[in-house]
C-alpha cells in the first residue's frame, strides 16, 4: 500500500503530540542544564544542594527538607520569583513539563473545531481546565 | 543528509551533547567545591545525580524491552530499599511515569497507533482519579506519620505481589478483540480512528463498545496511579482492551499517552506541596525521556523476552523489601538480618535463571 492510500489523522492529534514531545525535550534540556547552575553557585539556590541532599537522605518529609534547609517552601511556582537561580531554573522545567498536556490540549480543542469536532473541543477543554486547576492550585483538597 | 542530523537523531545527539557537558561540568565543579559543615560533599551529590539519571535511563531502556512501565519498577525499589521519605518517592515516580509516556507521545500520535480522541476521553476520567488520589497521598502523609508511611508500604507490596503474578501468568488480553454489538452512547462518541498496521501490511479500522464502562474503571486506575505514584500502563492497557476492545497494539500506544496527559494532573498537588525537589526530579526526568527515545529507536526490535522474566523477578524482590519494612514500621517484626535478605535474593534469582531458560527452550 503506497502511503498515499493510508488513512490520515485528524490535524489534532499530529499537532498535540508534536507540541508534547518539543515541549518534553525543551524540559528535559532545561532539568539537564538546571543542576549545573546549582552547583556552580551553591548560594543562588533557593535551598543549598550540599545541606538538601543531606536532609533528603536523612528521611526528612518535604516539609522538614524545605524548612531545614530553604527556610520553609516557597510556593509551588517558586520558579517565577528565582528564574536565575539553579532550582529556581530546575523547577521551571519540572512545571514546564508538567503542564505540557495543557498547551497541547488547547491547540487541540481550536483545530478540533476547525474541523467541526465539538464533542473533542469540549473533552479537550475539560481536561485543559482540570489540568490549569490543579497546576493553579485553586483545587487542592485543603492542602 | 544524514540520518544523524534528522529528527528525532538531530534532538537525542543535542540532548546527549548537552548531558555530557552538563555531568563533566558537575564533576568538575563538585570535586572543587568546599563542603560546609553538616552538608553533603560536592562529588557525593555529583554521585547522586549521576546515579539518579543513569538508573532512570536504564529503566526507561528495559522498560521498553521488557513492556513493563518505569513507575512501577522506580517506586517500589525506592520504598523498600532507601531511606526516603514515601511522599517525596511517591511524587518523583509520578514523574518517572509521565514522562517516558510523555515522550512516547510524538510518535505514537504521528503513526496514527495511538487514538488521541480515545486518550481524551480517558483522560476525562482518569484526571479526576489521579488528582483525587494525590490529594489523599498527601493527607495520609499528613495525619498518619510513620503508621500511614507503614500502611503505604505494605499496600504497595500486596500490589506489587499481584501484578508481579499478573505479568507471569499474562492476563486475559485479546490482540484483535471482536465486537459484535455497539451501543449508542459509544457509536456517538465516534472514537475509532482506522490506522495502517505495519506488521499486516493493511489498514485496521476497529469498531469500539461499552465506553461508558471504561470511564469508572479508569478513575479507579487514576486513584490507585495518584496515590502510589505509580505508572498504570498495567491497568489502562486491559482495561481498554477487554471493556472497550480497543485492539492491544493501540491501547499500549494510548496507555502511553494517556499517563502523559493524565498525570499532568496529579502529579500538580505534589509540586505545590513541595514533595517534588527540583534537584532530586530532575535526574529522573532526564534519565526517563532520553533513556525511552533512545529505547524506542534502537532497542524497540531486540528480542529480549528474558528481560521481562528479570524485571518480574525484581518485582518480587522489591515486594520483599516493602513488606518487611512495612511490618518493620508498623512494629510487627523487627529489622530484617542481612542473610535472610540474602536467601530471598538468591531464590528469585534461580527462579529467573530457570524461567529465561524455559523461555529460551520454548523460543527455539
Amino acid at each position: 500500500m503506497s502511503p498515499e492510500e493510508r488513512p490520515t489523522f485528524s490535524r489534532a492529534q499530529i499537532v498535540y503530540g508534536q507540541i508534547v514531545y518539543w515541549i518534553t525535550i525543551l524540559a528535559c534540556l532545561i532539568c539537564t542544564v538546571g543542576p549545573v547552575i546549582s552547583m556552580a553557585s551553591v548560594e543562588n539556590n533557593v535551598a543549598n544542594p550540599h545541606y538538601l541532599f543531606a536532609s533528603i537522605f536523612a528521611g526528612d518529609d518535604a516539609q522538614t527538607v524545605w524548612n531545614k534547609v530553604g527556610g520553609g517552601f516557597p510556593g509551588g511556582h517558586f520558579w517565577a520569583k528565582n528564574f536565575t537561580k539553579g532550582d529556581g531554573f530546575t523547577q521551571f522545567g519540572l512545571a514546564l513539563g508538567c503542564s505540557v498536556a495543557l498547551w497541547g490540549l488547547i491547540v487541540a480543542a481550536f483545530l478540533y473545531m476547525r474541523e467541526k469536532v465539538y464533542l473533542y473541543v469540549v473533552l479537550s477543554l475539560w481536561v485543559a481546565t482540570l489540568v490549569f486547576l490543579s497546576a493553579s492550585g485553586m483545587v487542592s483538597g485543603g492542602h | 543528509m544524514s540520518k544523524f542530523l534528522r529528527s528525532p537523531w538531530l534532538e537525542v545527539n543535542v540532548m546527549v551533547f548537552v548531558l555530557i557537558l552538563s555531568f563533566a561540568g558537575l564533576a568538575l565543579i563538585g570535586w572543587g567545591a568546599e563542603t560546609p559543615p553538616g552538608g553533603m560533599s560536592g562529588a557525593a551529590i555529583f554521585g547522586w545525580l549521576f546515579g539518579f539519571f543513569f538508573l532512570s535511563f536504564a529503566i526507561a531502556l528495559v522498560a521498553v524491552i521488557g513492556g513493563i512501565g518505569g513507575g512501577v519498577l522506580f517506586t517500589p525499589f525506592m520504598l523498600a530499599f532507601t531511606s526516603v521519605d514515601s511522599l517525596i518517592i511517591r511524587a518523583t515516580g509520578l514523574i518517572v511515569a509521565m514522562f517516558s509516556g510523555l515522550i512516547s507521545t510524538g510518535p505514537f500520535t504521528k503513526r496514527g497507533l495511538a487514538n488521541l480522541r480515545i486518550c481524551i476521553f480517558c483522560a476525562a476520567a482518569y484526571g479526576v482519579g489521579a488528582f483525587g488520589g494525590a490529594i489523599g497521598a498527601i493527607y495520609v502523609a499528613k495525619h498518619l506519620g510513620a503508621t500511614g508511611e507503614g500502611v503505604v508500604r505494605l499496600a504497595l507490596g500486596l500490589i506489587l505481589l499481584s501484578l508481579a503474578v499478573y505479568f507471569i501468568v499474562g492476563g486475559k488480553k485479546i490482540e484483535w478483540p471482536e465486537v459484535k454489538h455497539v451501543d449508542n452512547f459509544t457509536k456517538k462518541l465516534k472514537l475509532s480512528q482506522p490506522y495502517y498496521e505495519e506488521s499486516l501490511k493493511k489498514v485496521i479500522d476497529y469498531p469500539l463498545t461499552r465506553a461508558k464502562w471504561v470511564l469508572f474503571a479508569i478513575v479507579g486506575v487514576g486513584l490507585l496511579s495518584g496515590f502510589f505514584g505509580l505508572g498504570a500502563g498495567w491497568a489502562i492497557v486491559p482495561a481498554q482492551n477487554m471493556i472497550m476492545a480497543v485492539p492491544l497494539k493501540v491501547a499500549a500506544a494510548n496507555s502511553g499517552v494517556l499517563l502523559g496527559m493524565g498525570d499532568c494532573i496529579a502529579v500538580w498537588p505534589y509540586l505545590l506541596m513541595g514533595a517534588i525537589i527540583p534537584l532530586f526530579a530532575a535526574p529522573w526526568l532526564v534519565g526517563q525521556v532520553l533513556g525511552g527515545l533512545l529505547g524506542a529507536l534502537i532497542l524497540i526490535r531486540v528480542k529480549a523476552g528474558f528481560v521481562r522474566f528479570l524485571l518480574i523477578g525484581f518485582m518480587f524482590f522489591a515486594c520483599f523489601g516493602l513488606l518487611t519494612k512495612g511490618l518493620g514500621m508498623l512494629g510487627v517484626i523487627g529489622n530484617v538480618p542481612m542473610w535472610l535478605n540474602g536467601a530471598v535474593f538468591l531464590a528469585i534469582l534461580i527462579w529467573c535463571t530457570r524461567a529465561i531458560l524455559k523461555h529460551r527452550k520454548s523460543e527455539s
